[in-house]
């Protein structure tokens, strides 16, 4: 037996299965480097509610057991207003965390590892997009040694928009607008292992600068993109629901299918590749209104959907993509947003903004529930208020675990 | 005129006297659709480096000027994503020589992430063990300050971990014939018919 045989091969195998065996936190980039523990601070996204201070970074105390658990612990101020913080997401070595703006296209810079209780703003790059020819920075999805971003519009707040990848110092690397007959953006998402990258579409900033009331809702997307990601080239257009937000590939490496929310149809959709590369869209079923954000369990079996209009979080069993099934209902609150399942599959934290132009309340908080065998339960003892800063209420949209 | 002539300005012209002009646009196309700046752009000037090989010889990044080079950071009692880099890494070359590109100027390089166990020795016995061919891959090392400092500008960094391993980022650099960065990959894009297709066109560019 030769010594590649002897060592290597059972060392090689470990490698790989121990990359797989981290692999539970769900809806990251999958070239992040996943947490192999449970988590202890929870970072919070924060908008100053009348953008008349600075917006934020809200540090909560999420280990159990802790003499502080359930407590904001500390506040990262951005030192600017009136940002629309929104998205933000890890690089691929889960040392910085890049923050998006809507309203100001700044991008935020922050260091997550050298005290992940105390993070600290290292970088903020003015302009942001304004070498590709993009404005409005949404999604951040880390690529190994850079980042990916997905815009919402071109540079002159219209279309087309366009994805753009910058190296992990922040500097411009190459850019992909999104074509003329489909030129929206929202999220973006890769499956390393079938080269396939998705993208969604939302609105652009002179629409959704404006009130709810105002907005033009002629003027969203419609398509999902499949993309050819190492060619850079559009593989699919496919047809959904109005407004398909989030992107979640399937985790089970043999399915070559994935799911996006289809806000102004109230529904979720599913797009499914077969043996021929083809890919078709299909409804998979309604929700309730205005599903805002989805989540994935880490065994693939469910989805969270936050319904922003009607305050419920649905969980849907979607292993029989035929018939998928609404095993619980969660009402946690006024219009619940944005989600974030933990590594084991077993709490699941939801915040209540989504946008300063279209919420409809100022109670603001963080909450958490439980997952069950028997569904969604809402954690009473867990509730960070998020009204009583110094600096007034604060709309908390999204959030990591560290 | 008959249909099968147009004019521009004062000037006829017929479909016969434009085949030359038609085939040269064509093979203009393919050419600027063959350019490789959309696939691979350049991300960064790869950053030099001081160190020693396997057999204890001084190396420089520019000692491999006009090759192009994958280049990986791993330590030899790894046992978390490294053993999988090198062994994929040693199927790149394998594959790369099979298909005759190794030849054409095509170098690996893997930098010792711990250069204090990774000695010379240690570094040419863990060659053996993944069969590496040293007349076109070669392992670095060196005083901790140089390797460290390698490390650093390459954006890598490694870390003690709670299980005693060292923590750091999966990242492989696909480095161009003029030193530039023009692809990272991380193990699970590491894919050998990926990693061809990327070294061909660079090579072909290089040419």
């Amino acid at each position: 037996m030769s010594l590649k045989t002897r060592f290597v091969l059972p060392a090689t195998l470990l490698g790989i299965v121990a990359l797989s065996a981290v692999h539970a936190e769900t809806c990251l980039s999958p070239f992040v480097k996943r947490l192999d523990r449970p988590e202890k601070v929870l970072y919070v996204y924060c908008v100053d509610a009348d953008a008349k201070d600075n917006d934020f970074v809200a540090v909560i105390d999420v280990e159990k057991g802790s003499k502080t658990y359930g407590k904001i612990t500390y506040q990262l101020d951005l030192g600017s207003k009136g940002n629309e913080t929104h998205h933000f997401g890890f690089t691929d070595d889960r040392t910085h965390i890049w923050g998006m703006s809507l309203f100001s296209n700044r991008v935020f810079i922050i260091d997550v590892a050298s005290d992940p209780a105390k993070p600290k703003l290292v970088k903020t790059i003015e302009d942001f997009g304004k070498k590709a020819g993009f404005a409005s920075p949404h999604s951040p999805y880390a690529l190994p040694g850079r980042m990916l971003i997905s815009f919402l519009s071109a540079a002159d707040g219209k279309l087309p928009t366009g994805l753009a990848i910058f190296r992990n110092d922040g500097a411009f690397i190459e850019k992909l607008t999104m074509p003329d007959d489909a030129p929206y953006g929202y999220d973006v998402a890769i499956r390393p292992d079938l080269n396939r990258m998705v993208t969604s579409s939302f609105t652009y900033f002179n629409n959704y600068k404006k009130p709810l009331a105002k907005m033009d809702f002629k003027k969203f997307g419609n398509d999902v993109l499949i993309w050819d990601y190492r060619m850079r080239k559009v593989h699919s257009k496919l047809k959904v629901g109005g407004a398909p937000l989030e992107c979640r590939w399937s985790l089970k490496p043999k399915n070559n299918h994935g799911f996006t929310n289809c806000a102004l149809d109230n529904s979720i959709w599913v797009w499914e590749g077969d043996k021929d590369d083809k890919y078709t869209a299909r409804k998979l079923c309604d929700t309730g209104k205005m599903p805002a954000d989805l989540r994935q369990s880490p065994d693939d079996r469910y989805l969270f959907v936050s319904c922003f209009m009607s305050d419920e979080i649905q969980q849907w069993d979607v292993s029989d993509l035929k018939k998928p099934k609404l095993v619980s209902t969660l009402k946690p609150g006024v219009q619940p947003n944005m989600m974030h399942v933990t590594g084991d599959g077993k709490r699941i934290y939801v915040t209540n903004s989504l946008l300063s132009t279209t919420d409809r309340s100022n109670d603001f908080w963080v909450k958490l529930a439980h997952i069950t065998p028997e569904g969604m339960k809402l954690d009473e003892s867990f509730h960070v208020d998020l009204t009583r800063f110094r600096t007034g209420p604060a709309r908390g949209h999204d959030m990591l675990l560290n | 005129m008959n249909d099968r002539q147009f004019s521009i300005g004062n000037c006829q012209l017929s479909i016969v006297n434009l085949f030359p002009l038609i085939v040269s646009l064509v093979l203009y196309a393919s050419v600027v659709q063959a350019a490789p700046l959309e696939r691979l752009p350049i991300i960064q000037k790869a950053p030099d480096f001081d160190l020693v090989d396997q057999s204890g010889k001084a190396v420089r990044l520019t000692d491999f000027k006009g090759k192009v080079m994958l280049v990986s950071f791993i330590f030899t009692t790894c046992n978390g994503t490294c053993p999988a880099t090198t062994s994929r890494m040693a199927k790149i070359q394998e594959h790369l020589h099979k298909r005759g590109l190794l030849e054409k100027g095509v170098r690996l390089v893997s930098i010792s992430l711990d250069p204090a166990r990774d000695t010379p020795e240690v570094l040419r016995g863990y060659m053996r063990l993944y069969e590496a061919d040293s007349s076109s891959w070669s392992f670095l090392t060196g005083p901790p300050d140089k390797v460290a400092k390698a490390i650093s500008a390459w954006g890598m960094w490694a870390k003690p971990a709670a299980n005693g391993q060292l923590d750091h980022p999966s990242r492989i650099f696909l480095v161009d014939s003029r030193g530039q960065i023009r692809e990272i990959y991380n193990l699970e894009f590491l894919r050998v018919p990926w990693v061809t297709e990327d070294v061909e066109l660079l090579l072909k560019e290089k040419n």
